[in-house]
């Protein structure tokens, strides 16, 4: 098998024609100039675990976001008993990974992987409307307190 | 006197990294694109994954030639026999959106080698096999390698006779692959846990070969790709 799968042809085609907003996000620019990667972190701390324990779970949040599992009841529900706007803001698991590639070769190059997937998948909702970039950074503030409270 | 029991090393600090995970996951639950409870359920099934049950069907299929059959005929019926269910394992009952739902096992030959790439993004045969490595994921890896699988695979470490076929097989959103690489030499009378033993993910994938007294799978590059997307 030499040639260009034909599906991908199709997914860059239709992602081209969308002209999405690819500007960098200021936010997601700071933690990925100041954020501490795990591979820095493992190191300074003598840990042997390859990938941070956050992994799965963000693996899990990008499943649930995807079209199925988060609406896997929806699907059994006849359409009429559908949620049309509930199904709208799912984020296709094949189109979140074309953004992925894409932000990942434009804004964060040079950040270690799954940090650049979690810093892509941030992009990605901000940029389809799904999170706040603001409300996002008020979040974080809060969670970084929590975690800091012990 | 016995030695002083010294704790495991542990990250005592919390990254940006970390904090962000949850707050985007926190926010999503709260904007109701999805429940805490199929969250929970999904890591927790997550967890469970890995590559010994794909391990463990290469090397029973190499000691049953019924076995063998069965596993290239149907590779999701004989998941079953390595305690992977594909249908029914998962929290949802019937597979999941992006490992739904038809696994093939690709069988090598002395003079035919498969290896799996998925050029759309990165589909993985998750249930039997876990996480996807880095490389897998990358561009490079999934560009280059329809292009020049021998050149990449030499990259890789493994270098091919040029009498020797290489296949690659394009994973999708319903078919999902893993190698059945042939038995290697020095491996006679081997039993199951000895032979899963040598067969790792990447052998699985189809990028190394087992042999006997390699366990782990050696670190491999990452590199960008450099050309724009559609390249």
């Amino acid at each position: 098998m030499t040639d260009i799968n034909p599906d991908k042809l199709k997914l860059d085609g239709e992602m081209e024609s969308r002209n999405m907003d690819d500007s960098p996000i200021e936010l997601l620019e700071k933690i990925k100039h100041e954020g501490r990667v795990w591979d820095e972190l493992s190191e300074e701390y003598g840990v042997d675990n390859p990938d941070p324990p956050w992994r799965i779970t963000l693996e899990a949040t990008c499943d649930m976001l995807a079209d199925g599992y988060w609406t896997t009841f929806n699907i059994c529900k006849p359409k009429e008993e559908r949620n049309p706007e509930e199904e709208s803001q799912n984020l296709d698991a094949v189109e979140r990974r074309w953004e992925e590639d894409q932000l990942v070769s434009q804004h964060y190059t040079d950040v270690p992987f799954p940090e650049s997937q979690l810093l892509a998948l941030a992009h990605t909702l901000i940029r389809r409307g799904l999170l706040n970039e603001q409300d996002l950074a008020n979040r974080m503030a809060e969670v970084d307190r929590r975690l800091n409270s012990a | 006197m016995a030695e002083k029991h010294k704790p495991a090393p542990m990250v005592d600090e919390v990254s940006e990294f970390e904090v962000l995970e949850i707050a985007v996951r926190e926010l999503a639950i709260e904007k109701g694109l999805f429940t805490a409870e199929d969250h929970q359920h999904w890591t927790e099934y997550m967890h469970t994954l890995g590559p010994l049950p794909a391990a463990r069907l290469v090397a029973k299929a190499w000691l049953d030639p019924e076995y063998k059959k069965l596993a290239v005929k149907d590779g999701v019926k004989a998941s079953l026999d390595v305690g992977i269910d594909w249908v029914n394992s998962m929290p949802t009952k019937f597979g999941t959106p992006s490992d739904y739902c038809n696994l093939r096992v690709l069988e090598d030959t002395p003079k035919l080698k498969h290896v799996v790439v998925c050029t759309l993004c990165s589909c993985y045969p998750r249930p039997i096999l876990g996480q996807s490595p880095e490389w897998y994921r990358t561009p490079n890896y999934r560009r280059r390698l329809v292009r020049w699988p021998r050149q990449v695979l030499a990259e890789f470490g493994l270098q091919l006779p040029e009498d020797v076929e290489v296949r690659v097989e394009d994973s999708n959103q319903k078919s999902r692959f893993i190698v059945l690489p042939v038995r290697p030499e020095g491996t006679e009378g081997w039993t199951e846990d000895q032979l899963a033993e040598i067969v790792t993910r990447d052998c699985l994938i189809g990028v190394a070969v087992p042999r006997p007294g390699k366990t782990v799978n050696d670190p491999r590059p990452v590199r960008p790709a450099i050309n724009p997307y559609k390249h």
